[in-house]
């Protein structure tokens, strides 16, 4: 992808099927659930945060399956309420109502991390604020200085865990935050919200805070066939590639992300803006699908996407593999898990899954020069 | 209180209705338009500065944030000569209007008087020509301890490749002083092309000899404690703010009495 301060790569290869014994037998026919048992349990510990955009790419795919197609329309949609003050998360009707039930992600809207003040909402209950030094002085809650400060700190995080048993309506910390937030320094922002519950009934977001201006928002999907691509040529047990047979990790990933940003791949001596050439060896592929998803799009459905794409296999193809790329937001305050995100020069947080043919993946996550290493 | 972001310091020798549209669409949250006072020309006065809601009436909002953009006004003046910092000391009404107050020695002797004794918030540093004086490290320390910031242009050096060499090598033996410390780097841009966007002035800090993070300050958090320091000049001491609020005439009746009883009761 475009090259930042540091750039952190990290390989995963992996086996997408359990290996009932030492010598592993391909068994391309698998049953999808079985396969991504392990795998998935361990993804969605990765998977957590909010993500802005997913892109995924078949070579040799004229036609999206259906069950693939009723997966991207089910995306659901994702919500933006303009000024809302921080105090009516906190307040205990929306804890019991959304963030005890399901989970529950909301992200300030058209904020920025190294510069304003910043909120997110993680499913698991906590309220984390990335507040600048002079709201920090004023709010008065506890927080501990960012790791991306330096010397003279000059950003503050405070998480609030809304779940916490000592959290009730009554309790001391309770009637602290609220004060502070709502009377000492009155926080607003625009959030972007969305709530995932596995099937329980109650008060949606719309309806909750009907007082506000709310406004549901789908996703903005795109597709695309591309034609005859220059696609590189990957074994999966080969990480770093061999000369004349198959690409290593890194240059699958600058080319796809020069695929992703529709830059030109034929090197014309008349093009200024790029001489990228795809890697070799590479087959030129008559057509590929690529999908582009841009939104507030919650890591449920991502998985869902997921077990759908490996579920592609199932039936023989052409293709040796295919791609899906996941992208943060460069403003969120946390990036994997808790871990906290820092934008200094950029704030790229991205995972990239390749799937082979056979069942095998290939796992590579990028983070920017203010990030945590991914676990 | 500003959102700490990059501060760009734009001449305006002429006024356009167009201009501040560019710096928000950077990402710039705060500009300081500057007037600059050179006392080798004769019958420099200093005038008040146009407040910025006359210049612009309505404020374009910052590119990806929903604040509008801050304006500031800041004076330099251009000192070859001792007299000429007679006029910072005295209390001179139209200076205090001045958000910011910078100050451009030409000698070694104003600059060592400018990083002591003068009341100003920035220093700035030659970049269009050799310098004809070395850099020592007490002045530089001093100023360091009083909070001045020492600044650095940039747009010289896009005009020009001559200017492009002194400016790097003048920023290199000021970094060798004062360790990257207390450096804000801003443009003198006249036009909307001479703009760069703040990324990429903290990229270009590196060449100065700016560590990652000092180069990031220098457009963001060190512009911030800048702004600080040119507020401290309205207050005193930095603690005490004095707002003046309109005063009834009924509260001027009902003191004279308590006054009068405090008197009889001593």
């Amino acid at each position: 992808m475009e090259g930042g301060a540091r750039r952190h790569t990290f390989m995963l290869p992996g086996k997408l099927r359990t290996c009932p014994s030492i010598t592993c037998q391909i068994l391309p026919f698998f049953p999808c659930s079985a396969r991504l048992q392990g795998s998935l349990g361990l993804w969605k510990m990765y998977g957590e945060g909010f993500k802005q955009k997913v892109s995924f790419l078949i070579p040799e795919c004229g036609l999206l399956p259906e069950v693939l197609k009723s997966t991207i329309a089910d995306i659901g949609d994702y919500y933006l309420v303009r000024s809302l003050p921080i105090h009516e998360l906190v307040a205990h009707e929306f804890i019991d109502a959304f963030v005890k039930k399901g989970s529950c992600y909301a992200l300030t809207y058209k904020t920025k991390i190294d510069q304003d003040n910043t909120a997110a909402l993680l499913p698991n209950g906590k309220l984390i604020l990335s507040v600048d030094k002079d709201t920090y002085e004023e709010l008065g809650l506890q927080g501990r200085p960012s790791r991306y400060s330096g010397k003279k700190v000059m950003r503050y995080i405070i998480t609030i865990d809304l779940t916490d048993a000592g959290f009730h309506p009554e309790s001391k910390k309770h009637n602290r935050v609220l004060w502070a937030l709502k009377e000492k320094k009155p926080l607003e922002f625009d959030f972007l919200m969305a709530w995932y519950n596995t099937g329980a009934e109650g008060s949606t977001l719309m309806s909750y805070f009907s007082k506000h201006q709310i406004q549901a928002l789908r996703p903005k999907i795109t597709f695309s066939t591309l034609r005859d691509l220059p696609c590189p040529v990957l074994q999966s047990n080969d990480l770093q590639g061999k000369p004349e047979e198959s690409c290593s990790t890194e240059e699958l990933f600058e080319w796809l992300g020069a695929v992703l940003n529709q830059v030109s791949l034929d090197n014309k001596s008349s093009s200024f803006l790029s001489t990228y050439c795809c890697p070799e060896p590479n087959t030129v592929v008559e057509k590929a699908f690529l999908c582009t998803i841009t939104g507030f799009i919650i890591p449920e459905k991502i998985i869902q996407l997921l077990e759908q794409l490996c579920c592609y296999f199932g039936e023989p193809k052409l293709a040796y593999w295919l791609t899906l790329t996941v992208h943060g937001f460069a403003d969120s305050p946390v990036s994997w898990r808790e871990s906290e995100h820092g934008f200094h020069k950029g704030g790229e947080n991205l995972y990239n899954f390749v799937i082979f043919r056979n069942l095998d993946y290939w796992l590579q996550m990028a983070v920017g020069a203010h990030d945590d290493c991914p676990p | 209180m500003l959102g700490s972001t990059s501060m760009m310091l734009h001449h305006t020798s002429g006024i356009s209705r167009k201009q501040p549209s560019f710096p928000p669409l950077m990402g710039y949250s705060a500009v300081a338009l500057n007037h600059v006072i050179d006392f080798k020309e004769k019958k420099q006065e200093i005038i008040k500065p146009v407040p910025p809601s006359e210049l612009f009436p309505s404020l374009p909002i910052v590119q990806g944030t929903s604040k509008r953009i801050k304006v500031l006004t800041r004076l330099t003046l251009v000192v070859s000569d001792p007299s000429h910092c007679n006029l910072l000391r005295s209390t001179s009404a139209n200076i205090r209007l001045y958000d910011i107050i910078a100050v451009f020695p030409k000698t070694e002797k104003l600059f060592h008087i400018a990083c002591t004794t003068l009341d100003v918030d920035l220093v700035c540093i030659n970049v269009t020509e050799k310098l004809p004086f070395y850099f020592r490290r007490p002045p530089v320390n001093m100023a360091i301890d009083r909070g001045i910031y020492f600044e650095l242009l940039y747009t010289p050096a896009i005009k020009d490749s001559t200017m492009r060499r002194y400016t790097i090598s003048n920023a290199i033996s000021l970094m060798q002083i004062c360790k990257g410390k207390n450096i804000v780097i801003s443009s003198a841009a006249e036009r909307p092309l001479e703009l760069r966007g703040p990324y990429d002035v903290a990229n270009l800090g590196l060449l100065f000899g700016l560590s990652e993070g000092e180069a990031k300050a220098a457009v963001s958090t060190n512009c911030r404690a800048t702004m600080l320091h040119g507020e401290t000049r309205k207050s005193a001491c930095g603690v005490v703010y004095t707002v003046k609020k309109p005063r009834k005439v009924e509260e001027e009746e009902t003191a004279v009495p308590a006054c009068k009883k405090a008197k009889t009761q001593a």
